[in-house]
């Protein structure tokens, strides 16, 4: 007999699960979130580095939350910080500040590609605005037939994408069709000259993704990120609070939040979601389940043979390279950089020294090998708000690690890792090793094992163009429901993808609520 | 080092089956057709009397060329019921079911029959290759799945006479049900099962020892009329069975490659066979949701006038709307019938099923002749003579 009842299960307390669970018990649905682990926040987390010393997990930054959205969850505190100014690092010492639409050098000298940037910035802000409308709701299916209203409101939307694609204007909408499926490299190059500020628009275009920025579709996911303006913030308490806080938004809905215990099975009967076993042996009876772990996994949880064939095969080949890894140094002391000011110190470091820098960090990883100049983005928190220790966290994450590079990960590799970073910033901030006293790592590898992401991939699904929209995950699983009636994808892996935006898991649970199911 | 330049010879064109030998000496006809890759007779003598033997005596017809898969370990029975829309489990060990299995969207991918030998071992024999889709379907499941195809030949013994035969060739089955099987000897299995709507049944045996059964078959057989038989003279007999042939009353969905040309179980009149209640299978959702809405098509059993046959013949409403087409079309000798399968668009086949007219075209020497015929609707097979379901069966 089931120990619990529940109109919906959550599995996963990550960003997407919480926010999920918390639209549920807005529309006054009963609702529980498992989470594995003893916190709440998946990829979205706070750790103690030790010593009291608490720094971000794995994300460390939040520039996607779409500020509606914000304001549905209750996140408007949380994200009430300023803005954070994006610092390239120039070999040379002429470190590029991106503010916004303005670039300049730090010494306060204009940067020559300062207009460029600006124009190509206003453009690809007002393509993203458009590819945004996409985001908040279900991808388009358009198979009811027109008399469908479900059909008829999607229609609708797409009119209103179609009207205001016109809207922009023949050239800038012949423009958008042109660069769309394109690569950043070429796209950036034909407006700038290489160097720390066209390095830094690819590095953040190929952010979290298996790709180099010469990789077909770099322009699009560079779009993604600027679909709600880009900004980067620290939520104020740290990523941690940030989750805490829709963990308690949920809550304070009505939903219940257990954590320390996985879900062991999802149980199936004659084709109908019955309920769910936890692998503290209780269970849980309910009609739906909405999962943010990974696609195959969830299909694993209930059982493959619910499954056609071709819905196994397309998980089974699923895009999910997990390419980032996270270093958590804590610092006795700040190092400083000469020429940046407190306020650009605690802002968003980036090493990619050039476009092509990018793409050479790309190359190892290719062949499962650990490179030796990866691309960086660095923040510390402790610089915006101090930690009560004293001490403070360097959060830095190394794009173009390998899940695992060939051989395995060992202390060599994990060591080689750490100095690829360590070497690469000490360039610019000699005596940063001297102020180490603890490197937190964490391979794409150990991502995968602490948040089941696949493969321990940032977005938990390669943000491809053949795995966008109505594709992502795979085809026919587009639109949350996931094969067996009553189970839902609602994490990452679904639409709209990755970053902390709570989109997948709001629109999986609105989508939930308009077919019926409970 | 020197490379080895040593020239390696490959055959090229089609393959002799195990049993060639004996038909390539039958064969005074010399027509043969290439059955997925092999050497096959369509005819060896006439199909006249390779027909009338089928329908009176024994026959022997080499099923080499179908496709063999075993599947073993024990999660054999969940992989094949989540891939066939029939129930396996209530398949009994030492029985053989025919089967379907459908692709998401419920078009049929193939049928075959499937043979359960224990609780964790079946055979699965089928027209299409499909080691591939197999491995696809058993991903995630404990089982082994290997392709028997070229080590296993088949024979079909069909016939009023072929128990008679069997048993002076010294195999004790006279307790085999039809689509009973059962390994009758240290590797060789004989199921009662068969194309051609008789009496009948399949010896399946390691293809080293092929000849020396065929030997000692063709040996016991003498007093019982043995023929060999090419697919012109059986594929009469499968019309008159009312047995469907992929790729010519359905097109098996896989080797398609336009839209919509797939068709379902239901399409097909298998509705008996597409069990929804035992929970999850390949094609299931897609099916339910055709239940619900509709069929696009009826594959029927038709009776035409006059004994033109009317393979690929257009069949119309009133003599006016197109509504369909023969897919299928014999004279059947021994129903003394002008017969077919044709595929009909819904609703006629189902709910309209008069007045409905087959517009046959002739050739004969040199002229074109039209005719438009009425033809009939049938539920039950043309040829169903009692003798092929009697246990123990009748000497004959």
């Amino acid at each position: 007999m089931s120990d619990l009842s529940f109109d919906a299960v959550v599995i996963g307390g990550g960003h997407n699960g919480l926010v999920a669970a918390g639209t549920l018990a807005r529309a006054g649905k009963s609702v529980c979130v498992i989470e594995q682990s003893d916190h709440l926040g998946g990829m979205a987390s706070s750790v103690d580095l030790g010593d009291g010393v608490v720094g971000p997990l794995m994300a460390h930054l939040v520039f996607n939350m779409d500020d509606k959205i914000a304001k549905e969850l209750g996140l408007r505190d949380s994200l009430q910080s300023d803005p954070l100014p994006s610092i390239s690092l120039a070999p040379d010492g002429w470190h590029v500040v991106m503010e916004g639409r303005v670039a300049r050098f730090a010494n306060g000298r204009p940067h020559p590609d300062a207009n460029a940037y600006r124009d190509l910035h206003d453009r690809l802000l007002r393509y993203a605005a458009l590819l945004s409308q996409l985001a908040d709701r279900s991808p388009p299916q358009f198979s009811g037939g027109l008399s469908d209203l479900s059909t008829l409101r999607e229609l609708a939307a797409m009119a209103k994408l179609g009207i205001d694609m016109k809207r922009l204007g023949k050239a800038d909408l012949r423009e958008f069709l042109r660069v769309i499926l394109s690569n950043a490299y070429d796209l950036v190059l034909d407006e700038m000259s290489d160097g720390p500020l066209a390095g830094a628009i690819c590095a953040d275009a190929v952010r979290g993704n298996f790709v180099g920025p010469r990789s077909p579709g770099t322009v699009f996911t560079l779009m993604y990120r600027m679909g709600a303006g880009g900004v980067p913030r620290l939520p104020k308490g740290g990523m941690g609070q940030l989750s805490q806080a829709l963990g308690r938004a949920a809550e304070a809905a009505g939903a219940k939040i257990i954590t320390g215990t996985g879900v062991s099975d999802i149980e199936v009967k004659d084709d109908v979601i019955t309920g769910v076993t936890l692998s503290d042996g209780r269970q849980i009876a309910t009609r739906a389940v909405l999962s943010s772990t990974g696609p195959m996994c969830t299909a694993q949880l209930a059982g493959v043979e619910n499954f056609d064939v071709e819905a196994v095969r397309r998980l089974r080949n699923m895009r999910a390279k997990g390419t980032v890894a996270k270093l958590n140094l804590v610092l006795r002391d700040v190092p400083r950089i000469d020429g940046l000011d407190d306020r650009l110190m605690a802002g968003r470091l980036l090493v990619a020294p050039s476009a092509e820098a990018v793409e050479q960090s790309f190359n190892p990883a290719k062949y499962g090998e650990i490179g030796p100049r990866p691309v960086l983005e660095a923040v510390i928190p402790t610089l915006s708000e101090p930690d009560q220790s004293g001490a403070h966290v360097m959060s830095i994450t190394i794009q173009h690690v390998p899940h695992t590079p060939d051989g395995g990960w060992d202390m060599v590799g994990r060591e080689r890792v750490i100095a690829s970073a360590v070497d690469q910033l000490e360039m610019h901030m000699p005596d940063l090793g001297s102020q180490i006293t603890q490197a937190h790592l964490l391979t794409p590898a150990d991502i995968e094992a602490a948040t089941g992401a696949p493969g321990g991939h940032w977005h938990h699904a390669e943000m491809g163009i053949d795995q966008i929209l109505n594709l992502r995950p795979i085809n026919g699983a587009g639109r949350y429901a996931f094969a067996v009636p009553g189970l839902y994808l609602c994490g990452a892996g679904a639409h709209p993808g990755g970053d902390v935006t709570g989109r997948p898991g709001r629109n999986s649970a609105k989508q939930l609520l308009q077919d019926g199911v409970i | 080092m020197p490379r080895d330049t040593q020239a390696v010879t490959v055959p090229l064109g089609a393959i002799a089956t195990p049993f060639h030998p004996r038909l390539e000496a039958l064969s005074t006809a010399k027509q043969w057709s290439n059955w997925a890759g092999f050497i096959s007779p369509a005819v060896l003598d006439t199909v006249e009397f390779e027909y009338f033997a089928i329908r009176n005596q024994s026959t022997l017809y080499d099923i080499s060329p179908m496709k063999k898969y075993s599947i073993t370990g024990p999660d054999a029975e969940r992989m094949l019921n989540r891939m066939v829309t029939r129930d396996v489990r209530k398949l009994r060990d030492g029985r053989v079911g025919y089967v379907m299995w459908c692709d998401e969207e419920g078009m049929v991918i193939d049928d075959g029959t499937l043979f359960r030998q224990s609780g964790q071992a079946f055979r699965l024999c089928c027209q299409e290759p499909m080691y591939s889709w197999l491995l696809d379907c058993g991903w995630g499941f404990d089982v082994e799945i290997r392709d028997d195809s070229d080590a296993v030949a088949a024979l079909a013994l069909q016939g009023p006479t072929s128990f008679s035969l069997l048993s002076d060739a010294g195999f004790e089955i006279a307790d085999l049900k039809p689509f009973d099987w059962r390994e009758v000897e240290p590797g060789l299995w004989i199921s009662r099962t068969g194309f051609t709507g008789d009496l009948g049944y399949e010896l399946w045996v390691d293809r080293a020892v092929a000849l020396p059964l065929w030997d000692r078959l063709w040996q016991a057989g003498q007093h019982w009329g043995i023929r060999a038989v090419g697919y012109d003279a059986v594929n009469i007999c499968r019309i008159e069975a009312g047995f469907l042939a992929a790729r010519v009353d359905f097109q098996a969905v896989h080797a398609t490659e336009r839209l919509h040309r797939g068709r379902t179980p239901l399409e097909l009149g298998f509705e008996k066979l597409v069990h929804f209640d035992k929970g999850h299978f390949n094609g299931r959702r897609a099916l339910l949701k055709q239940r619900d809405k509709g069929l696009r098509t009826h594959l029927c059993k038709i009776d035409i006038d006059g004994f033109k046959p009317a393979d690929g013949a257009l069949i119309y409403h009133r003599k006016r709307r197109e509504v369909g087409h023969v897919t299928s079309g014999v004279w059947s000798p021994t129903a003394k019938r002008n017969i077919g399968l044709a595929e009909l668009k819904a609703p006629y086949g189902k709910s309209i099923t008069k007045d409905l007219w087959v517009e046959i075209y002739v050739f004969e020497e040199g002229v074109w002749d039209k005719r438009i015929v009425p033809l009939t609707l049938t539920d039950r097979p043309f040829y169903q003579p009692a003798r092929a379901r009697l246990t123990p069966p009748a000497a004959f």
